[in-house]
């Protein structure tokens, strides 16, 4: 099984285990547009981008390739004109975009988390076969963001509340959720990593940090990757 | 959210968001430097991190230094979420912060243009 931890002195959080468990299988499962496979070589590109490797892909659309490398070391430079370039390009879309959006992110934040104890990172998951869904979600529609977003109504059953009292969602919340299944992704990995959507509205004691240095290390891990959001 | 964070906790007073784009700063949250530090260690992978790890598990404890592991990991990810959707600022976060990111200076980074 993943993230077993083995000999590994520090205590690392049930909830923090489950859900790298659970992005490693979302990873390696085929999504709406990408097979397991491609979402597999997705993650493994952006991790090899992490330490300046520039490697190719047999599998992956060359633009594909390129938006992984930029979003995990340029980010800072990302805009509306890059994005648009990106969509157009042989092999892209908008909602393959979104979907690579979410595999290269999580990945990386698994891996990031790793890193940060000095900790081997853990082997990519074996892809599962299987063919993309390729379903839009009929709710879809071009909001304020890049790619259009999805409302409450068009979250998978029993998501709803993730978006909170708001129809469309926090921007942040709803920014991927051209692919409905992002939404619980963000949110459980969010609890396993930092807090839930619950718990932000909660008082101390949340971590063994306090809630003022929880908020201190994501304002200074913001201000380094220069993010206005 | 810091300084939500800080209301709460009765420090706002104390609180200097210029910690958190100057690491030179005290933040005037507890041991913010060395966490600050440390994000920034991680963030940039330098070889300063394996002695920050060890004073954070030393100084706050192992649990700390794995939940301020969690924390960077999250915000690498939500940083890149948000560049790479193009996403603007929300209403009640615009109105909260303006007027602090003009005092750090976060009006100045490429992202802004995707909230103008």
């Amino acid at each position: 099984m993943a993230f077993e931890y083995d000999g590994v002195d520090l205590p690392i959080r049930e909830k923090t285990i489950s859900s790298q468990r659970m992005s490693w299988d979302v990873i390696a499962a085929p999504g709406r547009w990408w097979t397991g496979a491609e979402r597999v070589e997705i993650a493994r590109i952006g991790r090899a981008a992490r330490d300046f490797e520039a490697v190719g892909s047999e599998i992956l659309p060359e633009a594909a390739v390129y938006a992984v490398q930029k979003l995990v070391v340029d980010n800072a430079n990302l805009n509306r004109e890059w994005y648009n370039q990106i969509i157009a390009m042989p092999g892209m879309t908008e909602d393959r975009y979104v979907e690579l959006v979410a595999v290269v992110v999580h990945a990386l934040s698994i891996d990031e988390f790793h890193r940060a104890l000095g900790l081997a990172l853990e082997p990519l998951p074996e892809p599962s076969s299987g063919e993309p869904s390729r379903q839009r979600p009929a709710e879809a529609e071009q909001r304020y963001s890049w790619p259009p977003i999805v409302p409450k109504g068009g979250l998978n059953p029993g998501d709803q509340t993730l978006y909170g009292p708001m129809e469309w969602g926090a921007n942040v919340i709803s920014a991927l959720s051209l692919i409905p299944e992002n939404v619980r992704w963000l949110h459980d990995l969010s609890e396993g990593h930092y807090l839930s959507f619950a718990e932000m509205r909660q008082p101390d004691p949340l971590r063994a940090i306090s809630r003022s240095q929880i908020e201190l290390i994501a304002a200074r891990v913001s201000a380094l990757n220069e993010c206005f959001y | 959210m810091l300084r939500e964070s800080s209301q709460r906790s009765g420090t706002l007073d104390s609180l200097n968001l210029q910690g958190t784009v100057n690491p030179d700063t005290d933040s005037g949250v507890a041991h913010g430097s060395l966490l600050t530090a440390f994000a920034e260690a991680a963030v940039r992978q330098t070889d300063a991190l394996p002695g920050l790890r060890k004073r954070i598990a030393t100084e706050l404890g192992p649990q700390e230094l794995v939940d301020a592991a969690g924390i960077v990991a999250n915000f690498q990810r939500m940083v890149r979420i948000a560049d790479g959707c193009g996403i603007p600022l929300d209403d009640f976060t615009r109105e909260a912060t303006d007027d602090c990111r003009e005092e750090l200076g976060i009006h100045e980074y490429a992202s802004a243009a995707n909230t103008a």
